[in-house]
């Protein structure tokens, strides 16, 4: 039946097109509203007076405030650095080749905690470059460097939000009649592109929002051994320390604080999308030819990016990849203290059976992810949109949250279970390949599928020779992209596993808070491979097969 | 008129991107007031000539003058918003974020106006354009040919030496069309500046052109008034840009020329009442005309009558050619 309703267009017909949407409401029900609905009954478990206590507590409101202050910052540096990323690439024409995308993508791909513990191996007290040079970052440990990591790690997203943009419908002309009436090019990125980019920037800047109140391995490492608490990191202590109904009422209080805060950042981003887009067509970007830009920094551009690319990215990785080399911490990155038995430790015992678990999970979060989101979308029209809402709000719930509620809901039978933490997966995931496959939707005009039933094609023979192969990438993507989120999620898992249910990414975090350098080390680097590996392959065959379906815009 | 006075003026303009040509050793003259008409199919390098004009494009060779000053040329390089140029793009290239009055304020407050100086210009401009119902909508509430409209104020408000027109009516109805038209000729006449007008529809060339220039695949290949490219075509190519095209072999018409030549004989050149003989074999009636296509010794010509159809396929019927032109072939 999911095949059947991933039909884009024409809409699938009466009966099945009812039950998908009655599936997908089922599905957000038990995925979604039921933990939110049990994340506030248990925070009014034990009144409105404990309740009112914990937002009186000077622990909690500290963390709010850190939660904010980082949230806000990070924000703001992160969509001004991604758009002027992507802005300059534009100009200087740097065609956005492979190579350029995967540099700059890097700290995405990387799981959080690996970009975290690669920058402790290569910047911090006792790193690489305290090694060598005696010199490490000040303040990586403490709100400076998780200021700095949450940035780090956003910035490959708001520069990808706003490439699409501009990307979506360019229109040269746009800038060109801003030229002509006597704008000079500075003058024209002021009054018509960043006004034409104002949507992709507030998206952008929701999205940032959101993952870096989400975040949770970047406080958990930089800074809670310090006493620097974030809401995320806030509700995990909690978790690990609460005895008895009153601790567990607090910690679902700070959890539903997470979600209020979320919520009012976006109802924020709503409004100020609503503005924009109200009476107007959707519209992209305007973008011109490299002479007209007058912009002409070329070198300069790549040599900034590169370097940028090579000091987040290259660098810190180096490091990590030494340190899990290494016999032992502190030793010389030389080959005679290299040693492979970090790797064994990694993939033999305990670690080796979450490491399987953790790509069975990952898999199978894939699969499902893509099935129901094909669900979503194969309902079309009005209620795709509606749906689409509920599917994104799933995704916009802090992990934190969103974990705590699936334990009080579920918690009774399914606890300690990696179906509950599969449950939560999906739920956060969902969102995620629900953007993959409209992507392609938007991009399949429904002229297609009715030329193709014109042509006197059934809709099942429609679905299986036009929107099939048409949908193929998105549905590839889709699932790719949940699989890497599920491989690198550590802030549901921490909360929700298990004694037999670690997942590999909890199993590395457990091990660095013990100070096992080489061994988490080692572990962040074998789960940053499939990512690589996926991207790999991924784009290799995605080029080859645009190139034969779209074979103008790949070149341009 | 010297060069140094002419609006426009090209020597050995090239344009290319990477290796591929897109224009090659244009020579071009406008005189001030003057409209030059591009005309030349889709892919022939009209709008890269505007562009090179206005200043989107660098040339790799050659030299452009505007007003007499080198803009573009070895070494020289003046960026578009230092040129003194109007342009009306095809797809009305309206900002979407911004209404009507803003549009048009834009390229005033670029001159250093403020803001509230800019609008009350702009407030100024619509009013004599007849737009200022307009003023608060956004492009999406505007029909296509009221964009067209804004896209010329736009132009208008720059108070341009040069007007850069690249086939401002292609997206427009019938109708619009003439209506979009006739304001662009009037506006440009009232300010006295000359006009650049890319098009690949003849009879807009002809009508709207004090001389014509026929691009094909990047270069000039015949420059004159509209009444020689349509009397005169060099050769095949321009004469069916130009116009519709009926052929004769030469020898079967007058029996003079060399072989190898073909005789052209536009629809207006021949009409029906005549004795050269004919078979009428098709039958277009077009509304105010009606077009016969006749078979005769040598070829099939092209008449055209006003008013309604009154002859069938398969009539005999004789006719009189006023006047041809020789083409090779």
């Amino acid at each position: 039946m999911s095949r059947a309703a991933s039909t884009p267009a024409p809409r699938g017909t009466g009966v099945v097109r009812v039950l998908g949407i009655v599936a997908v409401v089922a599905l957000l029900g038990v995925l979604v509203a039921t933990p939110l609905v049990s994340l506030a009954r248990g925070a009014l478990d034990q009144g409105w007076s404990t309740m009112a206590e914990v937002l009186r507590d000077a622990d909690v409101m500290t963390a709010l405030w850190h939660t904010v202050l980082l949230a806000v910052i990070v924000t703001v540096i992160s969509v001004s650095l991604g758009s002027a990323l992507a802005i300059a690439f534009d100009r200087a024409m740097i065609r956005a080749t492979a190579g350029w995308r995967l540099a700059l993508l890097l700290p995405m791909l990387v799981p959080q905690f690996a970009v975290t513990l690669s920058w402790t191996q290569a910047y911090g007290p006792g790193g690489f470059s305290d090694h060598l040079f005696g010199v490490a970052l000040p303040g990586l440990y403490g709100p400076l460097g998780i200021g700095l990591l949450l940035t780090v790690d956003s910035v490959p997203l708001t520069w990808l939000i706003v490439t699409a943009a501009m990307a979506v419908r360019r229109e040269p002309d746009l800038a060109r009649a801003a030229r002509a009436s006597g704008a000079g090019p500075w003058a024209t990125l002021w009054t018509i592109d960043l006004p034409l980019l104002r949507p992709a920037l507030t998206a952008a800047a929701a999205v940032v929002f959101v993952s870096s109140v989400n975040s949770f391995a970047v406080p958990q490492v930089l800074g809670s051994a310090q006493g620097y608490q974030t809401l995320a990191t806030l509700v995990y202590q909690q978790l690990t320390l609460s005895v008895g109904p009153e601790a567990f009422a607090q910690l679902s209080t700070t959890a539903l604080l997470m979600v209020a805060l979320v919520l009012v950042a976006l109802a924020g981003a709503d409004r100020g999308l609503g503005r924009v887009v109200r009476g107007q067509a959707r519209y992209g970007a305007s973008g011109m030819s490299p002479a007209s830009a007058g912009i002409r920094s070329n070198r300069l551009v790549v040599g900034g990016v590169a370097a940028y690319v090579v000091l987040t990215s290259v660098l810190p990785l180096l490091a990590l990849v030494l340190a899990s080399l290494s016999r032992a911490a502190g030793l010389l990155p030389e080959p005679k203290n290299w040693t492979p038995s970090n790797y064994v430790v990694a993939l033999t015992g305990q670690a080796g059976v979450a490491l399987t678990r953790s790509v069975v999970l990952a898999v199978v979060a894939g699969l499902v992810v893509t099935v129901i989101a094909s669900l979503v979308v194969g309902v079309g029209g009005e209620s795709r949109r509606r749906l689409g809402t509920a599917v994104t709000l799933g995704f916009a719930i802090p992990g934190s949250a969103l974990a705590v509620g699936t334990l009080i809901a579920y918690g009774t039978w399914l606890g300690g279970s990696v179906i509950i933490i599969l449950m939560a997966y999906l739920a956060k995931s969902w969102a995620l390949g629900h953007r993959a496959l409209l992507a392609g939707v938007d991009r399949m005009p429904p002229e297609l599928t009715r030329a193709g039933r014109a042509s006197g094609a059934s809709p099942v023979t429609v679905l299986r020779t036009i929107t099939a192969p048409l949908m193929a990438t998105a549905l590839a993507t889709s699932f790719g992209i949940v699989v890497l989120f599920a491989l690198h999620e550590l802030t549901m898992s921490s909360i929700l596993y298990g004694p037999d249910t670690a997942t590999f990414a909890v199993v590395v975090l457990n091990q660095q808070q013990l100070g096992e350098i080489g061994g988490s080390a080692a572990m962040a680097v074998i789960l940053t491979l499939p990512a690589l590996l996926l991207l790999g392959v991924g784009t290799l065959l995605l080029r080859r097969r645009e190139h034969r379906l779209h074979p103008g815009e790949v070149r341009r | 008129m010297t060069t140094s006075a002419a609006a426009v003026a090209c020597r050995g303009l090239s344009v290319s991107y990477g290796d591929v040509p897109a224009l090659t050793d244009v020579d071009l003259e406008v005189g001030r007031g003057q409209v030059l008409a591009l005309l030349g199919a889709s892919g022939s390098g009209k709008t890269t000539l505007l562009h090179a004009l206005a200043g989107f494009i660098r040339p790799s060779n050659g030299e452009v003058r505007l007003a007499g000053a080198v803009v573009a040329g070895p070494r020289i390089w003046v960026a578009p918003e230092h040129r003194k140029v109007g342009l009306v793009f095809q797809g009305s290239a309206l900002w979407p974020h911004l209404n009507v009055l803003d549009t048009v304020a834009y390229p005033i407050r670029r001159r250093g106006l403020s803001r509230a100086e800019a609008r009350n210009n702009a407030q100024v401009l619509l009013e004599r354009v007849g737009l200022t119902a307009l003023a608060d909508r956004l492009p999406a509430q505007l029909s296509g040919g009221e964009q067209q409209r804004v896209g010329l104020a736009r132009a208008l408000a720059r108070d341009p030496a040069l007007f850069l027109f690249d086939e401002p009516t292609a997206h427009l109805d019938p109708h619009l069309r003439g209506v979009v038209l006739d304001e662009i000729a009037r506006r440009r006449q009232a300010l006295g500046a000359a006009a650049v007008y890319a098009t690949h529809d003849a009879t807009e060339a002809l009508a709207v052109a004090d001389l014509v220039a026929v691009l094909r695949a990047g270069r000039v290949v015949q420059v004159g008034t509209p009444e020689q490219v349509y009397e005169c075509p060099g050769d095949l190519d321009v004469a069916r840009l130009t116009g519709p095209v009926a052929l004769l072999e030469t020898d079967q018409a007058a029996g003079r020329e060399p072989p190898g030549l073909a005789r052209l004989v536009r629809t207006d050149w021949v009409s029906f009442g005549g004795d050269v003989p004919g078979v009428v074999n098709q039958v277009r009636y077009r509304g105010p005309h009606t077009d016969y296509a006749v078979d005769v010794a040598g070829g099939t010509l092209l008449v055209r009558e006003t008013g309604r159809t009154c002859r069938c396929p398969g009539d005999n019927v004789g006719l009189s050619i006023h006047r041809t032109w020789p083409l090779a072939r």
